[in-house]
């Protein structure tokens, strides 16, 4: 009799865990992940701050970080990401047939990528307007000042169309040059074939440090863009999207939730917070809505950090960039980061 | 039934069926490409079609021999880009053969110097990667030449700089084409003296003065034409204004970095083939000539090149179309050559990578083969007919 009732309660168990493993949607992409145990994550091919390898082959950076985080989201260990440098010319046919699970490399967010590329882009990690590097001498103060110079710039990027029709608008003669990778761009620029270069802010602080003498050049404050990047994924496997979303949003999350990979394992015990209990996996079951392990965001703070830690530690004042927070800090703090609620 | 075996024991009959089986299996492979490609794009989400060709480009190209301005379609950057290919490809083809066939001559002169230095060259030349040569010449150009205000002035109208070299460009350019079409009459006319003259010669001996009137029709009128066009037109003189000249034609560094490793590297490889062809000319062929009294120029001339063209032509066309394809190596250093405006900018811009591969293959393939007809075409020419 004993017996019986074991194997029905088992069998109903069973039936009851198969029940939910049905509910979610099927995600071709995270099973694959889980079957070959590591994230491919397409990064930039060497951008200081953002994706850059040292000479040890270690990657560092905002986007590199980003990567990390989804890898101890998925699979509780930062370090099961392989990480793949594209060019701004392979990056999209790279994502789209499938090397990579997802794109981190900053790339700008444009309606036409969106609607007819089968690129869906998951939030923002990076706001930026793009500006010019020019040299001190030529006393440039603004991108007003560049009538009659020559501009280098990565062939295909935004910024080449950004460039030509700002000057074009303010009927500026500007010569382009565009050259296949930023950083053919930027070495013809420090060799004196250009007057400027330009890409995004947070480019070109990274850049600069590859020039000969960075002391002699000056980025040019005022934006002529917005540029605002993130994570990309391809069309179709809307639960994958889901988790590229909800992890960007659970590093903004944590920082404004006050939650640090220092104090993230108090929290988690003995924060009266239930938003923070929700996001650390403490109460609720988020995780395993979107089919991962209920600790999800804890391993990414614990190992990772939140959106702050990361930005300081790669672009900000604890780097080699020095980039203000600026756009890029909280809405309450100013900024323009504002995340859904973890409800 | 033995009628059907017999006609497949018929060597034509089976040859015909092989080539049609082959050709069929071709055609059913590139449909199940092409529709499992554009399948899976659909799926993705990916737009296909060619329709982007007649979108805005919205792209800037600093050296255009065309019409093409940024507000032109995407096909007009195609052509732009074609253009550019094409231009230097013929330049770069036309002067490594000039320098190659001087270093392969030098290569195989008795004056020790010489032959040792354009043997050091050839070596030299065929054992560095092309890509170094594109990025020595480009950043050698660059970095040994002056900033826009520091300009080397060429009597006051053209100006070097690193920006690159700064021509007048006529007003109206009409004239030019009078003088290129009056230029191109007198080079046939000049064809058909030649002509004429030889004819003559193999009927009555007698040499006519081809010299001077091919000097005339080749070199003076032409000199005449230019001379009259460019004084008939007014000029846009560039001028220095803020951070570079204005007005004018700019000749970009990348156009030249690009040509001279292109004709320095070639002309390493032609250069052997020069050799080499002369070296299988017998040697009876130079002593018979001079023999008959004729001096070495004219041996060289007109009896040991002429048959060793026929045995260089074969690899001479290889090397015409290594340098097309080679010309893709401009995409390294900017120059805006097929490779960089439509496989690069255009690509990147509409996202149709399938697309605009395909067409920038299909652009290499019919070149490169027009190149090879014409080539098979002059072989054919100069065969030694045999009686």
């Amino acid at each position: 009799m004993m017996k019986t009732v074991l194997a029905a309660t088992a069998a109903l168990a069973a039936s009851a865990s198969l029940a939910s493993a049905q509910q979610l949607a099927p995600s071709p992409t995270l099973d694959a992940i889980k079957a070959r145990g590591h994230i491919e994550c397409g990064v930039h091919l060497g951008l200081p701050g953002f994706s850059f390898a040292d000479d040890k082959g270690e990657w560092t950076g905002l986007d590199v970080d980003y990567c990390k985080a989804l890898a101890a989201a998925v699979l509780g260990d930062a370090k099961k990401v392989k990480f793949t440098p594209t060019s701004v010319q392979q990056r999209w046919p790279i994502l789209q047939s499938g090397q990579v699970d997802l794109l981190s490399r900053n790339s700008t967010i444009t309606f036409s990528r969106n609607a007819s590329l089968g690129l869906n882009f998951q939030g923002i990690n990076f706001y930026e307007g793009q500006t010019f590097i020019v040299r001190k001498a030529t006393n440039a103060k603004s991108a007003a000042d560049l009538d009659g110079a020559s501009v280098c710039v990565a062939a295909g990027s935004t910024e080449e169309k950004n460039a030509s029709d700002w000057f074009l608008e303010r009927n500026l003669k500007v010569t382009i040059t565009n050259f296949q990778k930023n950083d053919d761009a930027i070495a013809a620029y420090d060799a004196g074939r250009c007057d400027a270069y330009t890409a995004g802010v947070g480019a070109l602080a990274g850049q600069r440090v590859k020039l000969k003498v960075p002391g002699d050049h000056i980025i040019l404050t005022q934006p002529i863009s917005n540029d605002p990047q993130g994570p990309v994924t391809r069309w179709g496997d809307e639960r994958w999207q889901l988790i590229v979303r909800w992890v960007l949003n659970g590093t903004i999350a944590a920082e404004m939730l006050g939650v640090t990979s220092a104090n993230v394992d108090q929290m988690k015990s003995s924060s009266k917070n239930s938003e923070v209990r929700r996001l650390l996996g403490a109460e609720g079951n988020f995780g395993a809505m979107m089919g991962l392990s209920n600790d999800w965001m804890y391993n990414v703070i614990k190992q990772v950090g939140n959106y702050g830690e990361s930005f300081e530690r790669t672009v900000g004042m604890g780097s080699t960039l020095k980039l203000e927070r600026g756009q890029n800090q909280l809405w309450t703090k100013g900024g323009l980061l504002f995340t859904p609620p973890f409800q | 039934m033995t009628r059907a075996f017999a006609l497949l024991n018929d060597k034509r009959v089976r040859d015909v069926v092989y080539q049609a089986a082959l050709l069929l299996g071709l055609v059913a492979l590139t449909v199940f490409f092409v529709r499992n490609a554009s399948e899976n794009m659909v799926k993705a989400g990916i737009a296909s079609g060619f329709d982007f060709l007649w979108r805005n480009s919205g792209i800037d190209v600093p050296f255009v021999l065309t019409g093409y301005t940024r507000s032109s379609t995407v096909l007009d950057l195609f052509w732009a880009g074609v253009a550019n290919t094409m231009l230097v490809t013929v330049v770069a083809m036309v002067l490594a053969t000039a320098l190659g066939f001087l270093v392969g001559i030098a290569r195989l002169s008795s004056h020790w110097l010489l032959s040792t230095v354009a043997g050091a060259y050839i070596e030299f030349v065929r054992n560095i990667p092309l890509l170094f040569f594109v990025l020595f010449w480009y950043f050698g150009v660059i970095a040994a030449l002056p900033a826009p205000r520091d300009s080397v002035s060429l009597f006051g109208v053209a100006f070097l700089n690193n920006r690159g070299l700064t021509i007048p460009l006529p007003e109206a350019p009409v004239t030019f084409r009078w003088a290129v079409a009056a230029i191109l009459l007198s080079w046939i006319a000049q064809a058909l003296v030649a002509a004429w003259a030889r004819r003559r010669k193999e009927r009555t001996g007698q040499d006519a003065p081809v010299l001077a009137i091919g000097l005339g029709l080749v070199v003076v009128l032409p000199a005449l034409a230019v001379t009259w066009a460019s004084l008939a037109t007014g000029w846009d003189v560039p001028v220095l204004r803020g951070f570079n000249y204005r007005g004018g034609f700019v000749v970009i560094p990348e156009f030249v970095a690009l040509l001279a490793a292109l004709v320095t590297y070639t002309a390493g490889f032609i250069a052997e083939i020069v050799r080499g062809g002369i070296q299988a000319v017998p040697r009876g062929q130079t002593e018979a000539a001079a023999a008959l009294g004729l001096r070495p120029g004219r041996i060289l001339r007109l009896v040991t090149i002429p048959q060793a063209l026929r045995v260089m032509i074969p690899p001479l066309t290889n090397q015409y179309l290594n340098v097309l394809k080679n010309s893709s190596f401009g995409a390294a250093i900017a120059y805006p050559d097929v490779v960089s405006l439509f496989m690069g900018s255009a690509l990147n811009n509409t996202g149709q990578a399938i697309e605009i591969i395909a067409m920038t293959l299909a652009v290499y393939l019919v070149i490169g083969l027009a190149v090879s007809a014409f080539m098979n075409w002059y072989n054919a020419r100069i065969a030694l007919v045999t009686r």
